[in-house]
C-alpha cells in the first residue's frame, strides 16, 4: 500500500475526517470562502511580522554576555512582557474576523444538518490553515523589514547581524501564532450560537458599573500610602515599587470600561452631528470590547511614562561613562515598545474595522441610498476608535503620573526635551491607530461602491 | 398602457436602460409616478425591478435613458441623471425616503435617534429632530417608545420606525423594497396601511417593489416587469 492510501485511511478513519473535507470544500481555491479568508490571513502574517521582529530584537541582545548585556535582556524581557498583551489582542482580532467571515456558510452547514461539534471542527481547521498561511507570508515580512531594523543602535552600535532569529525561533513563532488562532477561535465559538437560521445576535447593551471607580480610587490610596512607608530592605523597597507598579496597572483595568462609558455618555449628551451620535452609540452599545481594543495601550502609555521618566531623570544626574548608554538605550527602548504597541493596537483596530465594516455591508449601503455621505459613516466609525485610544493614552499617561509624581515632576522639570519626546512618540502612536483605521477606507468604498456596480 | 392618475407626474423615467455584463437589467423602461399614487413594482427574480427603483431613486445611475424629479423648491426640475453623486445623496436625503426589507436600523441607536438622524442628515438640530421623531413615532402608534433600542423591537414595530424615518423629512417620494418580505400576513397589512396613509392626501408617491401579490394589492396600480421591460401596467385592486 502507497504512503498517499496509508494516510487516505488514516484521514478517513479520524473523527476529524468529516471536518477535513468539509474544510478543504469550502476553502479549496476558487471557491468565494477562499476570497474571504485572504483578510484574516493577511492580519496573521501582520502578526507574525511584529512577533518576529519584536522576538528578534530582543534575543539580539544575546550576543554580548556580559553583566550589562544580561541587564539589557532582562529589560527587553520586562518590554516583550508588555508587548504580550497587545500581541493577544491583535492576535483575537485576526481569529475573530476569520470566524465572522465563516459565519454564514457555519449556520448552513448547520442547517443542512452538520452537528454543532463538526461545525467546531471546521471552524478551527479553518482558523488553523489560515494562521499557518498568513504566518508563512509574516515570516516573509520580518525579512523585508530587517535590514530597517537592524539599523537601530544599542550599547553605541546598531543591531547587525546579531538581529537574525535561529530558524527554530522563526517555527516556534509560527506555531505560536497558529496556536493563537485555534484558541482565540474556540473563545469566539463560546461566545456565539450558530444555530441553523444564523448567527445569534445580541439585543441588550453592556453596562458597566460605576464600583469600578471605588475600587479604583482604594487601590490607588493603598498604593500611595505603601509608596509613602519607610521601607528598609531594598527587596522590600522593589517589592513596593513593583506592588505599585503593578496596582497602577490593575487601577486602569479597573477604571477603564467606567472611564470609556462616562466619556461616550458624556459625548452622546453633546452629540450635534449625525457622526458624534453613532460614534457615541457604538462605544455605548459595547463599551467593555471597546477597552479591549485599546487595553493594551494602557500598559504601555503607563509603562512608557514610569520608565521614560525614570531614564530621563537619569540621564540628567549622571555624568560621562558607560551608563550613557544604558540610559539612551533604555529610552529607546521606551520608544520601540510604545510605537511596537502602537502599531499592533492599530493593526487590531484596522482588523476589527475591516470585519466590522464587512459584516454592516448591507446596513452602511442602505444608509448611503438614504443620502447619508460616505464621509459621515466613515467620521462615525472612525470616531468610535479614536475617542476611547485618546481617552486611555491621556489617563494612562495621568496615572502613572500621579502614581510617581516625585519622579515625573522632576523629569519634566529637569529634562524637559527628553519628557517631550516620550509624549511625542505616544502622540505618533495615537496618529499610526489612525493611520491603521484610514487604511480600511478603502473596505468601505467598495461596500458602498457595490450598488453602484 | 399607463394607467396612472392623471395630473403632472413627480417623478419622470424615461427610456432607461441598464446592463450588468451580458446581463440586461432594464431594456427601455419608462414611467411615470404621479402624487397621491401608490405603485406596487412586481415581477419574478431576476426581472429588473430593484434596478429600476435605485434608478428612480438615483442610487445607479442607467446606462441611457433621464429620471427627472419635478415640482422642486426651485421650480426646475432635477435630472437625477446628471447629478453627480453628492448631489443625488442630497435629494435622497431631502425628497426620497426608503424601507427596506429588514428595516436595516442602526442597532446602537435608540428608536427615536433613528427616526432624527434622518433630520439631522439635513442640519436639523439634535433636539429639534429628537422632537420630531417622536412626533412621528407616535403618529404611526409607537408613542413614548423612542428611547427602546431596535434589538428590543418586533420587527413590525421595527419597520414602523423605518417608516417614520422614511417620512419624517418630509419625503415626497417613498420608495420601498421588499417592506412586507420579513412579516407574518397580519404585521404586513398593518406596515402596508401606514405606508399608504402615509400618502394618502398628503401629496406624497409611494413605489412598492415586491414579488407578493397580496402586497401589491393594497396599491393603486400595478406594474409588471419581466425581462428588464414593463409588461403591464394595471390599476391595482386598491384604487
Amino acid at each position: 500500500m502507497s504512503a498517499s492510501a496509508v494516510v487516505a485511511r488514516a484521514v478517513d478513519s479520524s473523527p476529524w475526517a468529516v471536518p477535513l473535507r468539509l474544510t478543504w470544500l469550502l476553502n479549496r481555491p476558487g471557491t468565494s470562502g477562499s476570497a474571504a479568508a485572504i483578510l484574516p490571513a493577511a492580519s496573521f502574517a501582520v502578526v507574525t511580522t511584529l512577533l518576529l521582529t519584536v522576538l528578534a530584537g530582543a534575543l539580539s541582545f544575546t550576543q554580548w554576555g556580559d553583566d550589562e548585556g544580561n541587564l539589557y535582556l532582562l529589560l527587553a524581557a520586562f518590554a516583550l512582557i508588555l508587548l504580550v498583551l497587545p500581541l493577544l489582542t491583535l492576535g483575537g482580532s485576526a481569529a475573530r474576523l476569520s470566524a465572522r467571515r465563516r459565519d454564514e456558510h457555519l449556520s448552513t452547514l448547520r442547517l443542512l444538518g452538520a452537528s454543532a461539534r463538526t461545525v467546531r471542527q471546521v471552524t478551527v481547521l479553518e482558523a488553523a490553515a489560515q494562521a499557518f498561511a498568513g504566518a508563512l507570508a509574516g515570516v516573509l515580512g520580518y525579512v523585508v523589514f530587517a535590514p530597517f531594523v537592524q539599523l537601530i543602535h544599542f550599547r553605541g552600535a546598531p543591531l547587525g547581524s546579531a538581529y537574525w532569529l535561529h530558524p527554530a525561533a522563526a517555527v516556534v513563532g509560527v506555531a505560536a501564532v497558529v496556536a493563537l488562532a485555534v484558541v482565540s477561535s474556540v473563545i469566539s465559538l463560546r461566545r456565539v450560537v450558530i444555530s441553523p437560521l444564523g448567527v445569534r445576535t445580541r439585543a441588550d447593551a453592556q453596562k458597566v458599573h460605576w464600583s469600578r471607580a471605588g475600587i479604583a480610587v482604594l487601590i490607588v490610596v493603598l498604593c500611595v500610602a505603601a509608596l509613602l512607608t519607610p521601607v528598609g530592605a531594598a527587596a522590600l523597597a522593589l517589592a513596593v515599587l513593583f506592588g505599585a507598579f503593578a496596582g497602577g496597572l490593575a487601577v486602569l483595568n479597573l477604571v477603564g470600561p467606567w472611564l470609556v462609558t462616562v466619556s461616550a455618555k458624556r459625548r452622546l449628551r453633546r452629540a450635534a452631528t449625525p457622526q458624534a451620535l453613532l460614534a457615541a452609540r457604538i462605544v455605548l452599545d459595547a463599551p467593555k470590547a471597546a477597552w479591549r481594543q485599546v487595553s493594551a495601550l494602557s500598559m504601555v502609555c503607563f509603562t512608557a511614562v514610569v520608565a521614560g521618566a525614570g531614564a530621563a531623570l537619569l540621564q540628567t544626574a549622571q555624568s560621562e561613562g558607560p551608563e550613557d548608554f544604558l540610559l539612551q538605550d533604555v529610552m529607546t527602548g521606551v520608544f520601540i515598545t510604545v510605537i511596537a504597541g502602537f502599531l499592533m493596537v492599530a493593526c487590531s483596530a484596522g482588523i476589527n474595522q475591516a470585519a466590522t465594516v464587512l459584516d454592516r455591508a448591507e446596513l452602511y449601503r442602505s444608509m448611503h441610498r438614504m443620502g447619508m455621505p460616505r464621509e459621515v459613516i466613515d467620521a462615525a466609525r472612525t470616531g468610535a476608535v479614536m475617542q476611547p485610544v485618546v481617552l486611555v493614552s491621556a489617563a494612562s499617561a495621568a496615572v502613572s503620573a500621579v502614581l510617581l509624581f516625585p519622579v515625573t515632576g522632576a523629569a519634566i522639570l529637569f529634562n524637559p526635551v527628553a519628557m517631550a519626546f516620550l509624549a511625542g512618540c505616544v502622540v505618533v502612536g495615537i496618529l499610526l491607530v489612525r493611520a491603521g483605521l484610514a487604511a480600511t477606507s478603502p473596505v468601505l468604498t467598495s461596500v458602498l461602491e457595490r450598488d453602484v456596480q | 398602457m399607463s394607467t396612472s392618475l392623471p395630473g403632472a407626474p413627480l417623478l419622470a423615467a424615461a427610456n432607461l436602460t441598464k446592463s450588468y455584463g451580458n446581463s440586461t437589467a432594464l431594456a427601455g423602461v419608462s414611467l411615470q409616478v404621479r402624487p397621491g399614487e401608490a405603485t406596487a413594482v412586481m415581477g419574478a427574480s431576476g426581472s429588473g425591478k430593484t434596478t429600476l427603483l435605485h434608478c428612480l431613486a438615483g442610487i445607479i445611475l442607467p446606462d441611457t435613458g433621464s429620471v427627472r424629479l419635478l415640482g422642486t423648491a426651485s421650480d426646475v426640475p432635477a435630472e437625477i441623471t446628471s447629478l453627480d453623486d453628492a448631489a443625488r445623496s442630497a435629494l435622497r436625503r431631502t425628497e426620497f425616503g426608503f424601507v427596506f426589507q429588514q428595516g436595516l436600523l442602526i442597532p446602537e441607536l435608540t428608536a427615536g435617534e433613528n427616526v432624527a438622524l434622518a433630520l439631522m442628515l439635513n442640519g436639523t438640530p439634535r433636539q429639534v429632530a429628537e422632537q420630531q421623531a417622536a412626533a412621528a413615532l407616535a403618529a404611526l402608534g409607537l408613542g413614548g417608545m423612542e428611547g427602546r433600542r431596535i434589538g428590543e423591537l418586533s420587527g413590525g414595530q421595527a419597520q414602523r420606525v423605518a417608516i417614520a424615518r422614511a417620512q419624517v423629512n418630509g419625503a415626497r417620494v417613498l420608495f420601498a423594497d421588499e417592506p412586507t418580505g420579513a412579516l407574518d400576513s397580519r404585521t404586513s397589512a398593518d406596515v402596508m396601511a401606514l405606508l399608504l396613509q402615509s400618502v394618502a392626501g398628503t401629496g406624497r408617491a409611494l413605489v412598492v417593489v415586491t414579488h407578493d401579490p397580496e402586497v401589491a394589492r393594497w396599491c393603486s396600480r400595478v406594474v409588471t416587469l419581466a425581462d428588464g421591460q414593463i409588461v403591464a401596467d394595471t390599476a391595482g385592486v386598491a384604487r
